[in-house]
């Protein structure tokens, strides 16, 4: 079997800059948690798919052996430094280049000191503890142009060539849910989801996912996607979904909250 | 103190294709050059800047995207790599800057009490996005100059266009109270491309111009429709066309520059100056200047914000 775990989980960095604040700090213990199992399922390479990595121009995927640096989020710069230190898989990550064009998608290779990583990425990696020598990743851009297929297609291409590497691989789809957001600033001891109509999508979803009906859940998504505001169109969701070929059986959510209004779920998956 | 004054502003868009055209000694990649009548309509602007010897050069930028609230460069010094995450292969940037820390709280304090959400970025680690060092390159690469850069705060695309317009109209207006009351002599820059459909692959040798042209014909009637209104100074119609350009050429202009420029300036009906215009993997770029001194509109005081 090549594909030996898969977990969707927050891209916001807030969990990972203040874990103090309740909400906060139970997905960034949630996130530690999933780490651990992810780890447990033994995988010689994790996928990552971020949201908050944009490409317009291509799919762009990650192929230095070892980005380091410190990034600062946009908006969030107050709360501190995110120093990083990612090691790739090479060899899969050039795989996906190459293999791209197989599903329709022109591709490239960022390979740059000082390449400006996505706070989804950094955040990930940080609090599952990927990017070690021991647990390297390979890392796809969000072309904003593609679609939920398009993305899925892309995942299936990845875990095909993993295959031909004799590579057992786990799968993360970094991103939120429900994507309205306060903008004002709030205590953050007080942080719940923005309103209830999202609230109340994000549980039914989680719901299907747990259950793991599948067909329920593909039929419902792009409502879904439209009424919650969903964080770029549940992208990061096809992924994991396109890298497990559309198949699982259920699934553990460990933990639901909110980060600054919008909708966040760690969540594990049973395959 | 000396009176406050803003001095221009300009339309100074931000493609990173235009510093990767130059070969300046701060950017990695070499080329073999590309995009000539936008980089020499830039030596146009970068000596009419020259001659207006300002104080300041606030820039507002649509790639620092905050969420919550504006935000302002407030670290006296700034440096570091800047790597283009769009076109890492054509912009990595060692740059330093200096910041007008004094007039970016005062923009800060004067936003607050116009009922904007804002705040100060403090963390000496910040990487300046690159639309903000690309647009400070091109107008003035002697990087001599101190900056206020301003964050595109997402409201007009999560929220919608009026309302996002309408929130870069206080933020205009809170910005000419600030540089009044802080004396400044000041320049304002727009980061912003006009028409932005843009192709969705590139060339293999990126400053191949024989594969540049606007990537549509909608776009580019829009540009020059556009721009024909502003060298005539109708700016009170290019306002109002605004939303529809917006929807209708994807136009960048939605993230707001250009509204909160304009409203610093107290929408002034003159006409700007264009120094040439063209296009960058498709989009339409215009540099272009409004030139309040010359008109006698540039001087700040307590009447003039009275009348605002």
């Amino acid at each position: 079997m090549t594909v030996v775990s898969a977990f969707l989980v927050p891209g916001s960095p807030l969990p990972l800059l203040d874990p103090v604040a309740p909400g906060w700090g139970r997905l960034a213990a949630a996130m530690r948690r999933a780490g651990r199992s992810l780890a447990a399922s033994r995988p010689d390479v994790v996928l990552v798919y971020s949201t908050q990595w944009f490409a317009v121009l291509d799919q762009l995927w990650l192929v230095r052996p070892r980005s380091t640096g410190v990034h600062v989020d946009e908006n969030w710069h107050e709360l501190g430094d995110m120093p990083f230190d990612i090691a790739a898989d090479v060899d899969l990550a050039q795989a996906c280049v190459r293999g791209s064009p197989e599903v329709g998608v022109h591709a490239k290779g960022v390979d740059y000191d000082g390449f400006p990583l996505d706070s989804g990425t950094i955040s990930a990696c940080t609090l599952l503890e990927l990017g070690g020598a021991d647990r390297p990743v390979v890392v796809a851009s969000n072309n904003l142009y593609h679609s939920g297929d398009t993305t899925a297609r892309l995942a299936e291409m990845a875990v095909a060539r993993a295959q031909e590497q004799n590579k057992r691989v786990a799968v993360v789809g970094v991103g939120g849910l429900s994507g309205s957001v306060y903008r004002e600033e709030i205590d953050t001891r007080n942080d719940r989801i923005h309103n209830p109509g999202d609230d109340k999508w994000n549980r039914r979803i989680l719901r299907l996912i747990e259950s793991g009906d599948v067909r329920e859940l593909q039929a419902v998504l792009p409502q879904y996607v439209g009424e919650a505001r969903v964080d770029m169109g549940f992208k990061h969701f096809h992924w994991v979904s396109g890298a497990l070929g559309g198949r699982f059986h259920g699934a553990r959510v460990h933990d639901y909250n909110s980060t600054y209004g919008a909708g966040a779920a760690v969540i594990e998956f049973s395959l | 103190m000396p009176q406050g004054e803003i001095i221009a502003s300009f339309l100074a868009p931000h493609p990173p294709h235009l510093v990767y055209g130059e070969n300046p000694p701060q950017n990695e990649p070499r080329s073999q050059g590309g995009w000539e009548p936008l980089r020499w309509a830039y030596e146009h602007a970068r000596a009419s800047l020259d001659a207006m010897k300002p104080d300041v050069l606030l820039v507002h930028s649509p790639h620092w995207i905050t969420t919550v609230g504006h935000h302002f460069l407030g670290v006296r010094q700034l440096s570091g790599k800047s790597v283009d995450p769009i076109f890492p292969n054509l912009f990595r940037y060692e740059f330093s800057l200096d910041v007008d820390v004094e007039l970016a709280e005062a923009c800060c304090e004067e936003g607050r009490k116009a009922g904007l959400v804002t705040k100060m970025m403090r963390n000496p680690n910040f990487r300046v996005d690159y639309g903000t060092i690309t647009t400070l390159h091109m107008i003035r690469p002697q990087w001599d100059i101190p900056v206020v850069g301003l964050s595109a705060n997402n409201t007009p695309y999560y929220l919608n266009t009026k309302e996002g317009l309408g929130e870069m109209d206080l933020l205009g207006k809170a910005t000419r109270e600030a540089i009044r009351k802080t004396g400044r002599k000041a320049v304002l820059l727009i980061s912003n491309t006009l028409s932005h459909w843009h192709f969705h692959e590139e060339p293999a040798v990126p400053e191949d111009m024989s594969q540049e042209h606007p990537e549509n014909m909608a776009g580019y009637q829009w540009d020059m429709r556009i721009i024909e209104l502003m060298r005539k100074g109708r700016m009170q119609e290019v306002h109002k066309l605004l939303p529809q350009f917006i929807d209708e050429a994807f136009a960048e202009v939605k993230s707001g520059a250009f509204t909160w420029a304009h409203a610093a300036m107290n929408y002034p009906e003159i006409p700007a100056e264009l120094y040439g215009y063209g296009s960058v993997i498709g989009t339409g770029n215009a540099v272009m200047e409004w030139n309040l001194r010359k008109a006698g509109l540039s001087m700040l005081d307590e009447q003039a914000m009275v009348s605002a």
